[in-house]
Formats: structure tokens, C-alpha cells, sequence
């Protein structure tokens, strides 16, 4: 049976049921999902009862087309998992596959990698804060928050040649030290980026449009979170002080002083609020790795062709969207048997149904919107 | 719980249906018998205290003639780590869902039954995820081929050979 057969014998049925509730399709093309997805919601009225997310618009098998390439020929499509934090993507597969290979990271580039991350969690938080007041037609946000991205994005440019798919990670640690002055750069950057932050919040913290919008809304209980395996910021709203950087240490995050900031009541409030406080936190990580960053290699003598011991690993690191898992199975050869990657947003994104229901639709936009989906790494 | 004790409680319990078991990077990992995975999932979760469930993938293990459905599951409590492997005949696919224990299993389960062809029973919801609800075949079986595929470069197998499947 074909969707729009599905959809139309779901209407049907639901029509029969009851006149005053009716299925309304959200997306795909709709401004709000960032990309393409379809919520199907069943409205009561205002009210939402229900929500069935339909994804795969952009599914392109990336696990498939891992299965068919070298190891080290899977750094750039990892790139293109979660286009707003790529050297997270690189970064995960990277230490997945050291650590199923067994190979050491030099430490001038283990520090490399936590500074260029946390800059890289400043620049998605930062895209997620500005589309999110679109979202909730706050505009002044989104071209502030774009301005201070788009110097992180120089930044990562003047290292890797690249905006976006940077591909600048590799096993056993760099593809390139940073250029000269480049430290100097980010710390100026820092300079500027420092006091930009209560100003963001002149707009949207202090703002009580802001606050009334979303306090309230969306509430997703601790036990569901757990039970929906959600991570990163949805899961530290519900209260749940739980960060791999500070759980399950990988790289050299045990090293650094930060806090894991967490929320109360697990509302749409509580996840904005845990995103704007982990900018600072990253802010502090960034500070502490400039000055303690030691010179020498940033890459691990490693051989051209890689094989894997047979074996298989699940590794997992803290994106900016939450746990970012590989699960790789090695048959020996010098490509995965079996490659699966565990994308924070698509298991964030399966709680929606549970977050959705009982709120307005007007609400619904403000919900998606703090889950803080990509959907390039949903359908992968 | 450190992984050998998480091993050794397990098959304490289950003994009989374990196949292979090991401790590996602190990590206990553990092949079993596909008939108990819900039973062994559930001791798992609320007798072991591991309550989270990372991650659920297919394999297809083409040369042996079987399917694996892989568990990586933790806790938010403490450090311990578990990888289970449930294996089943590749032609008859069937597992019990483990939705019952955790609410990520859902779309796991649907994106293994949508792109390996593995069924889980008393799934509230088993239908295709990823890809269109009309698409005929399993991409991510060995065994699948599509004229669409850029051959791996030094790979032995001949390109072009073109084997769509019929059924779904």
C-alpha cells in the first residue's frame, strides 16, 4: 500500500470515529522540521493527540556504502551524518576505529581534537539557538547567533580548507597541525564571543515572550527519557546528569574542569536553557585547552592500508546532539564487515510521539525545535 | 558491576543458552541463543540494573548462514557495559521484540527489520523507517545487489553483475 493510500485509509478511519479530530500533515516540506520530515498529527482542535513521524527522505545508506569502502575511505561521508557539527562526525568514527585497531593518539593532537570540538559544540549550539528563535519568530537572534558561528566556521576553515565537511580528522589523530597564529586567533575569538552571550540572553532568557512560549511545553519525564534512550540536552532537561565527556571519558576530557549543566522539569525551557549553559562550559574547556596545548606530531605513524582485528566494537562519544555511537563489526579485512552508526537525533527524535501529545499545535514547532534534529543523520 | 561479574550472573541464570562469552577492552560481550533474548534482555535490565539501551543492530552473517541482532546496552547508574548477540537462521529471521523493556527499541527494530529483513514478534508497529513502504528487498543483506552500487576499487568480485530481487 502506498503512503498516500495509508494516509487516506487513516483519515477515513479516523473520520468515522470522531468529527472533531482530524489528521494534519506537518512537513515535509514544512519551514520548522529543517529539512524534510513528516509529522502526521492528529489534531483535536487546537489540541495535538497524536504524532507519527515518517523519516527517510534523505536516506542515502550510508551504513551500505560504509561496508563498500576502505576504513579510511569513510571519513568523508561521516561528514555529511550531521552537516552542523562534522568534526564531531569524524571524531566519533575516528576513536572508533582506534580504538578497535589499538592506536595511540599523539597529545598535541588529543588536544587539538577537544579544542576544535568544544568550538565545534559552540557552533552547532550556536545554529540550533538561532533557528529555534526563528522558529518562535525571534529574527534578531538568528542573524546574531549566524554572525559569531560564521567566525567559528573561518576559524575551522583557516585549519581544514572547508565551511563544513571538513574531513580533517584521521585515524590516529590529525590530517594537519593548525597554521601558524591560529591559537592566537581563537583566542581572540573567545575575546569577542564571551561577552556576545549575555547578550543573547538580553533576547531570549530574559525575554518573557521567550519564557512564556516555551515554560510548560513539552514536558518529557526522566523515565522516558531513559526508556527512549534519549541523550545530550533532551536528556540532561529531564534532570538526568549524564555526559559521556564526563561519564565515560574518551580522548582527554578527564583532564579538563567543567560542569554538566541539567534541568528540572524536562520542558522545552529546560533543553534551551542546558544548550545555552553548555556554550559557557565549552568556553572553559576551550580556555583550558589553549594554554596547556603542547607542541609535536599530530599524527600517529599509521599504515596506508588499515585492517582491523576481527572483532566488534561499540564506541561512543558526546555530540553536540547527544550519544553519538559507531557499532563496526571487523571480519580482518581492510573494510567493515558491518557499520552502523547510532545517531543521536534519531533516537532523540523517537520520543517526540511521547513529548507531542496534550500540547497545542502551535507548541508542536517550539517541541521539535528543542529536540534540535538533523535530518541528514536521522535517515543517514 | 564490573564485567565479569555481569558475566558470571548471566550465566548463572541462563547457562544454557549462552554460546560464546567473553570480557573484551572491560567490556562483557556474549553470543546467545535467539529463543531467550527477551528473557535474557529482561534479567539484563531489571535484575543487572542496566537500564539503557544504546543501540540495536542487524548483521548479516551471510557465510554462516545466519542473522545477529547486537544489543549494546549500559547503564546511567554505573559503569557497566554489556554487548549481547542474539543469532538466528538467516531464513527465518524472528525475534521477540524487546519494545516491552525499552521505547528506543521501536524505530531500532523497524530500521533492522527495514533494511536487513528481520522480524521481531509482538512488535506494536513493524513497518519500513527508512526507506518507501514499496521498496522490494533488505539493502543492507550481502546478498543484495542493485546496478547502483560503485563497486569497492580493489575488490574481487566483478562489477555490473546486476541481481535484483523479486520478493519482497
Amino acid at each position: 500500500m502506498t503512503t498516500v493510500n495509508l494516509h487516506l485509509q487513516q483519515v477515513k478511519e479516523q473520520t468515522a470515529e470522531s468529527m472533531e479530530e482530524m489528521w494534519v500533515n506537518m512537513g515535509p516540506q514544512h519551514p520548522s522540521t529543517h529539512g524534510v520530515l513528516r509529522l502526521l498529527i492528529k489534531l483535536d482542535g487546537e489540541v495535538v493527540r497524536e504524532c507519527i513521524p515518517y523519516m527517510g527522505y534523505m536516506h542515502r545508506c550510508h551504513e551500505k556504502i560504509g561496508e563498500n569502502r576502505a576504513y579510511v575511505q569513510i571519513i568523508p561521508y561521516t561528514d555529511r551524518l550531521d552537516y552542523l557539527a562534522s568534526m564531531y562526525n569524524n571524531w566519533a568514527y575516528c576513536l572508533a576505529c582506534e580504538r578497535l585497531m589499538g592506536i595511540p593518539i599523539p597529545e598535541r593532537a588529543e588536544y587539538l581534537r577537544v579544542l576544535i570540538g568544544e568550538l565545534q559544540r559552540i557552533a552547532s549550539h550556536l545554529i540550533w539557538l538561532g533557528t529555534f528563535g526563528l522558529d518562535l519568530g525571534n529574527f534578531t537572534l538568528f542573524m546574531w547567533c549566524f554572525r559569531e558561528r560564521e567566525m567559528i566556521l573561518d576559524l575551522f576553515e583557516a585549519v581544514s580548507g572547508q565551511r563544513l565537511n571538513y574531513s580533517f580528522m584521521r585515524i590516529g589523530g590529525l590530517a594537519l597541525d593548525v597554521p601558524e597564529g591560529w591559537l592566537g586567533d581563537v583566542k581572540a575569538f573567545l575575546q569577542w564571543f564571551k561577552p556576545r552571550l549575555p547578550e543573547y540572553d538580553r533576547l531570549s532568557t530574559d525575554n518573557i515572550i521567550w519564557q512564556k512560549r516555551i515554560q510548560g511545553v513539552g514536558i518529557l519525564t526522566p523515565e522516558d527519557a531513559v526508556s527512549y534512550a534519549c541523550s545530550g540536552p533532551v536528556l540532561r532537561g529531564s534532570g538526568i546528569r549524564w555526559d559521556l565527556r564526563k561519564n565515560d571519558p574518551y580522548g582527554i576530557y578527564d583532564r579538563f574542569e567543567f560542569d554538566i549543566p541539567v534541568g528540572t522539569s524536562g520542558d522545552v525551557w529546560d533543553r534551551f536553557w542546558v544548550r545555552r549553559q553548555e556554550m559557557d562550559q565549552s568556553v572553559r574547556i576551550v580556555e583550558q585547552a589553549l594554554t596547556e596545548i603542547p607542541p609535536g606530531p599530530v599524527l600517529a605513524p599509521v599504515a596506508k592500508k588499515l585492517r582491523a582485528p576481527v572483532g566488534d566494537i561499540y564506541s561512543r562519544v558526546e555530540s553536540p546532539r547527544g550519544e553519538l555511537g559507531d557499532y563496526i563489526v571487523a571480519d580482518g579485512s581492510e573494510k567493515p564487515y558491518r557499520y552502523k552508526v547510532r545517531a543521536p537525533t534519531f533516537v532523540n527524535l523517537s520520543a517526540l510521539p511521547v513529548m507531542l501529545p496534550g500540547y497545542l499545535v502551535a507548541d508542536a514547532v517550539a517541541v521539535l525545535g528543542s529536540v534540535d534534529i538533523v535530518l541528514c543523520e536521522v535517515d543517514r | 558491576m564490573t564485567a565479569e561479574e555481569i558475566l558470571q550472573q548471566i550465566r548463572a541464570r541462563f547457562g544454557s543458552e549462552i554460546r560464546t562469552s567473553e570480557v573484551r577492552r572491560g567490556e562483557a560481550t556474549l553470543t546467545i541463543k535467539a529463543d531467550q533474548n527477551f528473557e535474557i534482555c529482561r534479567f539484563i535490565k531489571e535484575e543487572l540494573g542496566l537500564e539503557y539501551l544504546n543501540c540495536l543492530s542487524g548483521v548479516d552473517w551471510v557465510g554462516e548462514n545466519e542473522m545477529e541482532v547486537a544489543y549494546a546496552i549500559s547503564s546511567l547508574r554505573q559503569p557497566g557495559k554489556i554487548i549481547l548477540r542474539a543469532r538466528v537462521p538467516r531464513d527465518e529471521p524472528v525475534l521477540r521484540s524487546v519494545v516491552p523493556l525499552w521505547g528506543t527499541a521501536n524505530w531500532h527494530e523497524r530500521e533492522a527489520f527495514d533494511l536487513l529483513g528481520i522480524r521481531f514478534e509482538n512488535h506494536p508497529d513493524l513497518r519500513r523507517i527508512l526507506l518507501p513502504e514499496d521498496w522490494i528487498g533488505h539493502p543492507l543483506r550481502k546478498d543484495y545487489q542493485d546496478e547502483r552500487f560503485v563497486p569497492y576499487p580493489w575488490d574481487d568480485r566483478k562489477p555490473g553483475t546486476v541481481v535484483r530481487p523479486t520478493t519482497a
